[in-house]
């Protein structure tokens, strides 16, 4: 009865909010379709476009699993460079890049989760931080692959073949578009992942590991899968990254990185599908701001994300849908 | 082998504290047991040892012949074990429906990437039976932190019955239960054991003797007697050390 | 290859003594500031991703004060004081509201608060590093017999040592550690004994962060002082904590010192390889023993 009652009260907006929730991938795309027109310039489309789905990817981890890594500035970067280096020193086309930016940053993850996942709570950020911190030190010093300290330079995409048309790829507007057809396929598998039994075992995980385990749940593998896939979607976005800037700066690895997608997904809504683009445009839109009339933006970052915790916990979308009393699907 | 589950001079110790001594017990198959004893008697431990919650400090669990001794959680619940815990175990964010539908996914995928979960109808139809069977199909969506603690515990057995055990272990599945909710679940347990060994823990040993086949009585950490109820109400040291303190 | 045979030749014994105490030296920042960490943790079940962060105020408020004071001593003892004021505020006012609404918030919380930190620090002293001259009284080097030794770094041994006994007597022999070692354990028992455990909090959290602080000033005049100091030394904490078992203080102490000597030893080989073997360090460690070496298993939630 009193969901009959909230429903009339929240009226239009509830419904129109179920029905994004219900058709997330549909919605979100519709959504990041029109994007770039509602944005100050095509490029700030393109960088929240990449930090959207990088923090989908850590989201999936947190959000969903509910492991805190403070080490997914590795995996992004790992994209980058995995990318990036198949283009600069072999020449490759730049979908055998992205792929190839995506395996390698699922490999690190690989790596950093099974050391990981031996430990529990608080311990597991600390130990991704430190291991990420590793990664970055290592591709800082790799000076003869990965450029060192000037970042790897030299990712020359300016023109791609898609289905017999050359695309000038220079041109914001047809690289966001291109990169978008990415997005949408990792969205599309993203929800999938979600939907199935799999995503319901993640969801127990982050409930109650030892509930989950004494279903017959290993409950170790299946966060090592987790970190796996969460480092493919955020390979994917690093890969991206590198098209997108023509570079690697190796600062991309530093903690900084990981904080940023963890405030991310925070403003967007830990565990909700559309939560990080938001986060993620939000956090883009308001540096951008910020930017332009205090060189310390650094502190209303930092600001915001006490504000967050504080009295927000469940971000700007999870908010929405707290508010509005929207199910779950 | 018509023992389901033999523990063989099982032991636990915490630092230097022995809360488990030395404890040898053989459980019949498709019987129903009870562990009884007086609060600290080892009653918890022995069950959370029979279960692999920790693992024991010396001797050796086995089911159905096999060792599992120190074996993983998980891999109690794939050989056939399922438990309820005594403090109310669900996952309190998803629905009654989802915490059952979850754990009877178990029986037929774990890594299914792909299915959507709403296509599985066989698992949605198991789990829907299963709420009914325990008597809570009306709480079907509700969120599980929102349920009663009774209707909590009814949802916890459906959540173990959809694991398909053969060896069912309930952890004073009445604590806390109101006195209409106790007689529900001890009916359910009657129910229960029909199909397959049920192993319980109670303090209340009037609840337990007239359904149960076999009685295991701890105390101080030491077996003290194990039998049939009669056996048991005949034993004298049982007599002393429990019933003496139990009357009315 | 001749070229590491030529290195393995030079390694003297009195080369590789001197190493160790030079990794002695180095493990003795990593004790001061695991010790905080673990201390609150052990207390609070808190991570203080700000840790770094108060290190860095620690180092700047020393070098603050000396160009007041002039006195190094002062410094030493007025900076805990005053970064462990900050920490106060920061449990009081930042911190307090968190507990019981799950682990990750005060990470989440110390995360942010340690940008605040960085960029308030880069507004009061700008972007660029400040050298911090070694002391009076504690320049040049001591002959150790296989060697000569900076003094400062010996100090710093001297140092941490007095600091770690101090700590270790006051939660040992007092009745104010008593009763936080019983807040460590069981914080409802101590509630039950009719003691105000918020205030315990409160007092730890100052102790870690003045700790912190502390390290920062004493480190100070090995480094540049710079507004991302703190930064690289959280991960080595983390590294340093995960090693010696989360809220051990004991651990804080026999890792902190472990992988000083580690870094150090491998430095010898090359100097990239020092920095990544204190990583190799804990993913043994993880893979051999996950609770830490002297962390409870079962303390991992």
């Amino acid at each position: 009865m009193s969901e009959v009652n909230t429903r009339q009260a929240a009226g239009a907006w509830r419904n129109a909010i179920n029905a994004i929730v219900r058709h997330r991938v549909a919605a979100t795309i519709g959504f990041l379709i029109i994007f770039p027109w509602l944005v100050p310039y095509h490029t700030l489309a393109i960088n929240i476009l990449i930090w959207g789905l990088f923090a989908l990817g850590f989201n999936l981890l947190y959000g969903y699993a509910g492991l805190l890594s403070f080490g997914h500035a590795a995996l992004l970067g790992v994209g980058s460079y995995g990318c990036g280096i198949v283009i600069v020193h072999w020449g490759w086309p730049w979908y055998v890049a992205i792929l190839c930016g995506t395996a390698f940053a699922s490999a690190v993850a690989c790596v950093i989760g099974f050391l990981a996942i031996r430990t529990r709570g608080i311990y597991f950020s600390m130990v991704t931080l430190a291991l990420a911190e590793c990664v970055y030190y290592i591709f800082y010093k790799w000076e003869s692959v990965t450029g060192g300290e000037n970042g790897l330079r030299g990712i020359n995409v300016s023109t791609i073949n898609l289905a017999g048309f050359e695309i000038n790829f220079l041109d914001p507007v047809n690289k966001y578009y291109v990169m978008l057809g990415v997005v949408a396929i990792a969205l599309w598998l993203f929800s999938r992942i979600l939907a199935s039994p799999f995503g319901a075992v993640l969801e127990t995980i982050r409930e109650n590991d030892s509930r989950a385990a004494a279903c017959g749940y290993n409950v170790a593998n299946t966060k090592l899968m987790a970190f796996v896939l969460s480092g493919a979607f955020c390979g994917v976005a690093g890969a991206l990254r590198a098209l997108h800037l023509s570079t690697v700066p190796v600062e991309v690895m530093q903690i900084s990185t990981s904080g940023d997608v963890v405030m991310m997904a925070l403003l967007g809504g830990f565990g909700t599908f559309f939560g990080p683009f938001i986060g993620a445009a939000v956090f883009q839109l308001f540096g951008d701001a910020l930017t332009l009339w205090t060189t310390h933006w650094q502190l209303y970052l930092g600001a915001t994300f006490i504000v967050f915790v504080l009295f927000f916990p469940r971000g700007i979308w999870g908010s929405i849908l707290h508010w509005l009393r929207v199910a779950k699907p | 082998m018509s023992d389901i589950l033999v523990a063989e001079g099982v032991g636990k110790k915490f630092g230097g504290f022995v809360a488990l001594k030395e404890v040898s017990v053989r459980f019949a198959r498709d019987k129903l047991a009870a562990i009884i004893g007086p609060n600290g008697a080892g009653k918890s431990t022995f069950f959370n040892v029979i279960s692999g919650a920790f693992p024991a400090s010396s001797g050796r669990v086995s089911f159905e012949g096999h060792d599992i001794t120190g074996l993983p959680p998980h891999e109690y619940a794939r050989r056939g074990i399922a438990k309820s815990f005594q403090i109310t175990n669900v996952f309190p964010q998803l629905s009654a429906h989802e915490n059952v539908r979850v754990a009877a996914q178990m029986q037929k995928t774990r890594y299914n990437l792909w299915t959507p979960r709403a296509a599985i109808r066989e698992l949605i139809e198991e789990a829907d039976q299963l709420l009914e069977r325990v008597g809570i199909a009306g709480k079907r969506h509700a969120v599980a932190r929102d349920l009663a603690h009774g209707e909590q515990r009814c949802l916890e057995i459906a959540m173990a019955l959809a694991c398909k055990p053969r060896l069912l272990l309930l952890d004073e599945p009445t604590a806390g239960m109101s006195p209409e909710e106790t007689v529900k679940m001890m009916d359910l347990i009657v129910w229960l054991a029909a199909e397959r060994t049920v192993i319980l823990v109670e303090h209340k040993m009037k609840l337990v003797m007239g359904i149960c086949q076999q009685l295991v009585v701890l105390h101080h950490g030491e077996l003290l007697a194990q039998g049939t109820p009669d056996d048991i109400r005949a034993n004298d040291e049982v007599r002393r050390v429990y019933l003496g303190q139990g009357k009315h | 290859m001749t070229e590491v045979s030529a290195l393995m030749l030079n390694i003297t014994l009195d080369l590789l003594l001197l190493q160790i105490v030079t990794g002695i030296a180095l493990g003795a920042v990593y004790v001061l500031v695991a010790l905080g960490l673990s201390l609150i943790f052990g207390m609070l079940a808190v991570v203080n991703f700000a840790h770094g962060a108060f290190f860095m105020v620690g180092a700047y408020m020393g070098v603050w004060l000396f160009t007041q004071t002039g006195n190094f001593w002062v410094c030493l003892v007025l900076v805990p004081l005053g970064v462990g004021a900050i920490g106060l505020l920061t449990e009081r006012i930042l911190v307090r509201p968190l507990y019981g609404r799950g682990i990750d918030y005060p990470l989440l919380l110390t995360f942010g608060l340690s940008y605040i930190f960085v960029e308030v620090v880069r507004m009061m002293f700008g972007l660029n590093g400040i050298p911090f001259s070694t002391p009076q009284g504690l320049t040049g080097a001591v002959d150790l017999g296989f060697g000569h030794f900076p003094r400062y770094r010996l100090f710093l041994i001297g140092a941490t040592a007095a600091i770690v006994t101090a700590l270790y007597m006051f939660i040992e022999k007092t009745s104010y550690g008593l009763i936080i070692r019983a807040g460590a354990r069981d914080p409802e028992i101590v509630r039950v004994l009719g003691i105000d455990i918020s205030k315990i909090w409160l007092v730890v959290f100052g102790i870690g962060t003045g700790i912190a602080g502390l390290s920062g000033i004493l480190a100070a005049p090995l480094q540049s002082v710079t507004p991302e100091m703190g930064i690289s030394l959280l991960a080595d904490a983390f590294v340093v904590t995960v090693v010696g078992g989360m809220g051990s203080l004991k651990g804080a102490v026999v890792a902190g010192v472990l992988v000083g000597v580690v870094v150090s030893l491998t430095s010898l080989v090359s100097p990239e390889a020092g920095r990544v073997s204190i990583f190799i360090l804990m993913a043994v460690v993880l893979l051999v023993r996950p609770q830490g070496l002297f962390g409870r298993t079962g303390a991992l939630g």
